[in-house]
């Protein structure tokens, strides 16, 4: 595997090469495929590192590969403002048991994000302190942006609450 | 790069004076009486200064690009210029144009839309019909008042959408001066 | 109610001191909202209160979840960016601009040098309508209302430079994968020179009646601080973070568009409460203008060119050709049936929008319609922190906090 000159790669080669499992920089965005088992390591790594402190993560989403195995894709986005490069670290997870361990202890900004990915595709995040739907309501029933979820579903009316 | 980082200059404490509030009300209603009394002239004056605009009676002018719904061009005879392609329909995003294409006998114009309807209740004004549209028959004219009082009534057919191109004038020639405009060739980043 | 019960088990945990208790205290919640006239967004606050100052905060966000990655994902790549308008309906074109760029990126685009100068051009008019907002109703919602018809009357103006620019006030789509709608009007430097010196007076009046007053000051300073070092662990960008001191702008961190060409200066903040929070806004517009002012300069220099890029797969065949020439005709019925084709991959692009970091991680299977479209969206992420800012505080300082926060409905619930 290759670093493609981006830093954030090559330490995460050396130190973890083990749970890489690929990378690439295609338009420029370096990115890494790793382990999901070891993927709060890699985070913590990632924000820790003296030559890469990475301390912002900006974003968290999960892409639906509907036909291939592992199904899930979480994607995490992180930036260093103290070196001004970022990173894209993604871990596939399989339909059967969309699990993957919380970031909430590196960055309390997990917290919304990952309830997000809950909400709309499924994946739960181990650890999490409050994993419950954030965008929709509680009742609403299966994860809109998964791809095998048809746009035009209606949903169950629900009465008042209380 | 020009620019440089500045740091706003907070008031880490107010004066004495200021925390009396005595300046703060001389100079606001130094203010607000400048406004005051510049409006009292527009009034008196007949040139209203202010932004209030007595709606019915009153109506603003539009900008030369603005959008508002979408409507057929009409040719002389009265009927539309169109010639039911459906690339409209398909440019959409919101689905809300149908179309029903109809064959005419005639030598110059071979097809018309039997039908055209445009759901103003899903339309979103978008422009992108107008703009994907290869024969300039569906533009966005100046029409902004088309509420109704139920969902029937924002169904427009071909009838209702039916305007003569002398009145969609401006709109037209606006559409025209961007035509004459070339694409500048590719290039590419790498 | 679920949130009531979980506040309630949370609320035994704590120890109170014996006085309290023989004062028969108890904390009362407190619903506030989803649609509260004090609040510019719809959004419901459990609010568990101690007398007046608040213990704990629960933000219930998702009342404007309209589906809109959904949607992305059944049209073609520009059927999108009527969407992104409605993202947030103060800066739409900074949507429009973020989602294009990201397609671009995955094209391998560049556009031309005019088009990148309206660009920057409606993306400063957006800026300066957003803050107008922020500003005006933080205002309103603090009893002022004097400054907010000022900072709505400049908003007013800063629409009317957009409606000119673009053809509608609010949800513009002006910006095109591989260009613009159309050029620039030539009534338009005209009336911006006009509509800017007129916002700039505003500006000014907006400043006399608020900045040393000390109502405003007393409602403002001091309330919802949020640390640099919990603005960057909490993800928070944009004013918010620049209020806390740190200097970070992704128009001068990774420049896009031509924004290494133009001459603007960042401003930050000291301490990170409400006030410097309002001193930041207030000097981004001036500093908004003053990039707007370039842009039309450097726009009426440039002289008359292209917008678009002449790359049929992308953009739309110019007007004139296809009506006077076979094959641009039979182009633009398949580039309108089928749209550009992206080719597959992921691209991660991120504008400074009027919140903060408004990125747009788009992913392609090679086909005519978005795999994914994800908008990481600024003001859903600068929200997440609110409990932070106001824990310990009064519940009227929830008021001044939620405004410069500024959370766009439309956006953080996508």
């Amino acid at each position: 595997m290759e670093d493609f000159g981006s830093t954030a790669l090559r330490r995460l080669l050396e130190v973890h090469g083990s749970s890489v499992r690929h990378t690439h920089a295609n338009l420029g965005d370096a990115t890494v495929v790793v382990d999901p088992t070891h993927i709060v390591e890699v985070l913590r790594f990632l924000r820790d590192d003296g030559e890469l402190e990475f301390e912002m993560l900006m974003d968290v989403t999960a892409v639906d590969y509907v036909e291939e195995e592992p199904r899930f894709e979480v994607v995490y986005h992180l930036y260093s403002l103290a070196r001004n490069h970022r990173v894209r670290v993604k871990a596939r997870v399989p339909e059967a048991s969309p699990v993957i361990d919380s970031a909430v202890d590196i960055w309390p900004s997990a917290n919304w994000m990952e309830r997000e990915v809950f909400d709309l595709y499924g994946v739960r995040f181990e650890g999490h302190p409050d994993l419950r739907r954030i965008l929709l309501y509680d009742e609403f029933e299966g994860h809109p942006l998964r791809k095998d979820y048809p746009k035009e579903r209606r949903q169950p009316l629900v009465g008042p609450r209380n | 790069m020009p620019g440089k980082v500045v740091t706003v200059k907070r008031r880490a404490k107010l004066g004495w004076l200021e925390r009396t509030y005595i300046p703060m009300v001389v100079k606001s209603l130094v203010t607000t009486s400048r406004h005051f009394f510049r409006n009292m002239r527009g009034f008196l004056t007949g040139k209203n200064l202010t932004f209030v605009v007595q709606y019915p009676e009153q109506t603003l002018d539009y900008a030369d690009a603005f959008r508002g719904m979408p409507v057929l061009v009409g040719l002389d005879n009265g009927n539309p210029k169109c010639v039911a392609c459906g690339l409209c329909e398909f440019a959409c995003p919101t689905d809300c144009i149908s179309i029903v294409p109809g064959e005419l006998e005639s030598a110059g114009i071979e097809r018309y839309p039997e039908v055209f309807d445009i759901d103003m209740s899903r339309c979103m004004f978008c422009g992108l019909c107008e703009e994907a549209c290869p024969e300039e028959a569906i533009v966005m004219s100046r029409e902004t008042e088309i509420a109704g009082f139920d969902r029937k009534s924002l169904m427009f057919h071909k009838e209702d959408l039916l305007v003569p191109d002398t009145l969609l004038k401006r709109r037209l020639e606006f559409l025209r001066s961007e035509y004459d405009r070339e694409h500048a060739p590719r290039a590419s980043k790498s | 109610m679920v949130e009531d019960i979980r506040l309630t088990q949370r609320r035994t945990d704590t120890t109170e001191d014996d006085s309290e208790r023989d004062l028969h205290t108890e904390h009362q919640i407190l619903n506030m909202g989803p649609s509260h006239p004090a609040t510019h967004g719809t959004v419901k606050f459990l609010i568990e209160l101690d007398g007046e100052s608040i213990v704990d905060l629960d933000i219930q966000v998702g009342y404007l979840h309209r589906g809109f990655e959904k949607e992305c994902e059944s049209g073609t790549w520009y059927q999108a960016i009527p969407y992104t308008d409605r993202l947030n309906y103060n800066s739409a074109i900074l949507a429009n601009l973020g989602y294009c760029l990201a397609v671009e990126k995955l094209l391998d685009l560049e556009t031309p040098e005019r088009c990148q100068w309206l660009r920057v051009l409606g993306g400063e008019l957006s800026r300066l309508g957003d803050h107008l907002t922020r500003c005006g109703a933080a205002c309103l919602e603090m009893q002022a209302m004097t400054p907010f018809l000022y900072g709505i009357q400049a908003r007013e103006l800063c629409w009317d430079l957009q409606e000119e620019l673009c053809g509608a006030r609010v949800t513009s789509n002006y910006v095109r994968i591989g260009g613009v709608k159309h050029d620039l009007p030539p009534s338009f430097p005209a009336l911006y020179r006009e509509n800017a010196a007129r916002i700039r007076t505003l500006l000014a009046d907006f400043d006399d009646v608020v900045t040393s007053n000390r109502i405003f000051v007393d409602r403002v300073r001091g309330t919802g601080i949020l640390s640099k070092e919990d603005c960057i662990r909490y993800s928070v960008t944009g004013p918010l973070l620049r209020a806390a001191g740190v200097p970070y702008d992704i128009r001068k961190a990774e420049p896009y568009l031509v924004y290494d060409q133009i001459d603007f200066d960042v401003p930050i903040g000291e301490v990170g409460d409400n006030y410097d929070r309002y001193l930041v806004c207030v000097e981004e517009m001036h500093q908004s203008l003053k990039i707007a002012d370039q842009c039309v300069e450097k726009l009426e220099a440039l002289g008359p060119g292209p917008v678009n890029v002449d790359d049929p797969r992308v953009r739309w065949p110019a007007k004139n050709r296809v009506f006077n020439r076979m094959e641009e005709l039979i182009q633009q019925f398949k580039s309108v049936t089928e749209g550009p084709r992206v080719p597959a991959g992921e691209a991660y692009t991120a504008v400074e929008s009027a919140n903060g970091e408004l990125g747009f991680y788009v992913v392609s299977d090679g086909s005519a319609v978005p795999y994914k479209v994800r908008c990481r969206p600024p003001s859903f992420i600068n929200l997440q922190p609110m409990p932070k800012m106001v824990k310990g505080d009064l519940l009227a300082d929830i008021i001044p906090t939620f405004d410069f926060i500024n959370m766009i409905g439309g956006e953080c619930d996508r």
